[in-house]
């Protein structure tokens, strides 16, 4: 059986490497996720800016390792002063370890996506997170 | 290898980001392996190279570029042994992790072309697993959450409050919008000219007269700041000397050790792109030619590890590189001897005219030079390179003590401050860097001799080449040369006659059609106030011309 096709959205990535910013703007104009709208973060400081600033995002790609604020700790903020709770915010890791995975999801990451990471990965994670708000929406 | 991947699109976007990370690295384990042979086996940055290393994996295994990954890979198992044990700091550790991330880097540069990845790293893993040991337990830490703070960023963007990283190709887009601004301001220039000959100082003139002057400050101002946009540390090209030089050294059997000095100084993008070979000329030729082997060092009392400077500073509105070795010195004998078998003009008793022939075209690719004279191979083109960036070279030397050449390159290739002149009504605009005077002719005082044309200034006596013929105007000769412009590049000077001195003026660098003008004595064109194009003289090429009538 296939997967389940994600649909286009609004979505915030934040990462401190342009070559992966190159990367999701890749993914996010081809395919089934051509159209949506993608903002771009440098840093977790930024990234918070445009978290507060867009209630409409569907999911935010989140890079655990990042100065100006990395991942943990937008978290945590963001868990700290009750921001969009509504919002899903995936953990981006390379190796990271079950303690590293469990202190994210203490903080409030809904999922992890691991690099290196190819387009589908990114296609499936989006479609399964979709379907876990299909309900609601 | 094939680049059959979801992001082979974006190969040039890895090679960016990468290549600065893996010369980081390489830099960094070539100064451990220095540390340890020196009884310092502290291996407290090994944690931060190892995460830079795992970052690399990461975006090689992404791009599909399988043998990048390997080799980042078995190094990275190697660093984290490193970390874990003491023990294993050892010098076959220390050189396995020099070459490996030499080759990593120079595997990075190469990744645009499949073909150069397919050799090497198998190779090298394989030697650095068995190093490692049969009992290879896996030695792979977790990662420190907090590592990209304490990374040292080589390029400009996202390391401090507030930079963000902007496509340079914006700040290109910019500089163009500029260079029109700056036409449409010259064309203003003219038209207020012309009202103020014809209606004299009335008060809307004096309005008028502030509102230009008012422009004329404010776009000095927007250029100084357009062009602080395009500046980035040299330490970019300057860093990825040091495995170079060791490399080259250890294959010539030399102690060479690289002094890099003012690597925070900044060049405009442009001219750091292009600076690279030049560079590795010169310093080759440090370390082949200039520096002598160690017992011959030893010999002449010197230590037995030679010394190579790079070094850049800013002076005014340009950059000064110097490259300098304390090996033998120029040999003024041989090199005469030479230019004679050449057959050319060899100038009378002046030293530095005389090491100068050495950037003459085809002196130093001939072979006795390289390997007798103590120049070698490129010489000419690095001085070639250099003039293309509308700069200049120099050379120095004393025998027995060493040779130093200098560089001298504008901040910036985008806008030159320029004479205009004008020759057969044609203008072009001449680098006011290349000019030493103007100078009225006077009656007579233009002799031929040889049937070159030859005038006294200051005391010597220069070429002074007709700007007509030279430009392909000559045949049409149609006003008389009023004036004769001093050129120089290094030791030389040259003459060019003229027509009229029209002014000076800031010209935007447009890229030159190669079907205009003859590509040695012109290096662009631009677009003077009155919206004519005028080409922009190379002067240092016109300078360097062995025959010009």
């Amino acid at each position: 059986m296939g997967h389940a096709t994600p649909r286009p959205g609004t979505f915030l990535v934040v990462d401190d490497s342009a070559l992966h910013h190159q990367m999701y703007r890749l993914i996010f104009s081809r395919g089934p996720l051509a159209g949506s709208t993608v903002y771009h973060a440098m840093n977790g400081r930024e990234g918070y800016a445009l978290l507060a600033a867009h209630p409409e995002l569907t999911v935010v790609l989140l890079d655990l390792n990042m100065p100006e604020m990395n991942g943990l700790e937008l978290l945590s903020r963001r868990q700290a002063e009750g921001l969009h709770p509504h919002i899903p915010i995936v953990l981006v890791t390379t190796e990271s370890t079950p303690e590293d995975e469990a202190r994210g999801r203490g903080a409030g990451a809904w999922d992890y996506l691991r690099k290196p990471f190819q387009p589908t990965d990114v296609e499936r994670l989006i479609a399964r997170l979709q379907a876990d708000r299909a309900p609601a929406a | 290898m094939d680049h059959d991947n979801a992001f082979g699109d974006l190969i040039q976007d890895y090679i960016a980001e990468s290549l600065p990370l893996a010369e980081t690295v390489s830099d960094a384990f070539l100064a451990l392996e220095r540390r340890w042979r020196d009884g310092d086996t502290d291996a407290a940055d090994v944690a931060g190279l190892k995460g830079t290393l795992h970052t690399l994996k990461g975006n090689s295994a992404m791009m599909g570029l399988t043998p990048i990954q390997l080799v980042a890979h078995v190094l990275e198992d190697l660093a984290a042994r490193i970390l874990a044990d003491p023990v294993a700091r050892t010098e076959a550790a220390a050189a396995l992790l020099v070459e490996g991330s030499g080759l990593l880097a120079d595997l990075v540069q190469a990744a645009a072309d499949p073909a150069a990845l397919a050799g090497g790293a198998e190779e090298y893993a394989g030697r650095v697993r068995a190093h490692l040991g049969a009992a290879n337990e896996p030695v792979s830490q977790p990662l420190r959450l907090e590592r990209r703070d304490t990374e040292r960023r080589v390029d400009a963007g996202a390391d401090a409050t507030g930079t963000i990283r902007v496509d340079f190709r914006r700040l290109d887009a910019m500089l163009e919008i500029f260079g029109e601004a700056m036409i449409e301001r010259s064309a203003l220039l003219e038209v207020y000219r012309g009202l103020t000959a014809r209606y004299g100082n009335g008060p809307e003139i004096a309005d008028l007269d502030r509102a230009v002057s008012a422009l004329g400050a404010t776009m000095k101002r927007l250029e100084s700041a357009l062009m602080q946009t395009r500046l980035l540390p040299i330490a970019t090209v300057f860093g990825r000397f040091g495995r170079a030089v060791r490399g080259l050294a250890q294959e010539e059997r030399k102690r060479v050790r690289l002094l890099i000095e003012g690597d925070d100084t900044r060049l405009d993008k442009t001219i750091l792109d292009r600076l690279g070979e030049p560079l590795v000329h010169l310093l080759s030729n440090a370390i082949v030619h200039g520096v002598e082997p160690e017992a011959e060092r030893v010999r002449a009392g010197k230590p037995p590890e030679a010394t190579v400077l790079l070094r850049a500073a800013t002076l005014a509105d340009q950059v000064q590189i110097t490259v300098a070795d304390d090996g033998r010195g120029l040999d003024a004998d041989r090199i005469v001897a030479k230019a004679k078998a050449l057959g050319l003009e060899v100038p009378s008793a002046d030293r530095e005219a005389i090491y100068a022939l050495i950037f003459v075209p085809g002196f130093s690719t001939a072979e006795q030079i390289s390997t007798v004279a103590g120049r070698g191979v490129g010489l000419d083109a690095a001085a070639a390179a250099i003039h293309a960036l509308g700069g200049g070279i120099e050379v120095a030397s004393e025998t027995g003590r060493g040779t130093s050449f200098t560089l001298t390159l504008p901040l910036t290739l985008a806008i030159v401050r320029s004479l205009i002149v004008e020759v057969d009504r044609e203008r072009y605009a001449v680098p006011l860097s290349h000019v030493a005077e103007t100078v009225r002719l006077e009656p007579g005082s233009l002799h031929e001799i040889n049937s070159r044309g030859v005038a006294m200034w200051r005391g010597s006596a220069i070429h002074v080449a007709d700007g007509g013929q030279l430009l392909g105007t000559g045949a049409t000769r149609t006003a008389p040369r009023n004036y004769y412009v001093v050129l120089f590049a290094g030791p030389r000077r040259r003459g060019l006659l003229v027509d009229r001195l029209v002014g000076h003026q800031d010209v935007v660098v447009k890229g030159l059609d190669p079907t205009l003008g003859r590509p040695d004595v012109v290096s662009g064109a631009t677009i003077l106030g009155d919206g004519r194009v005028a080409c922009i003289l190379d002067a240092a090429g016109i300078v360097a011309l062995r025959e010009v009538a």
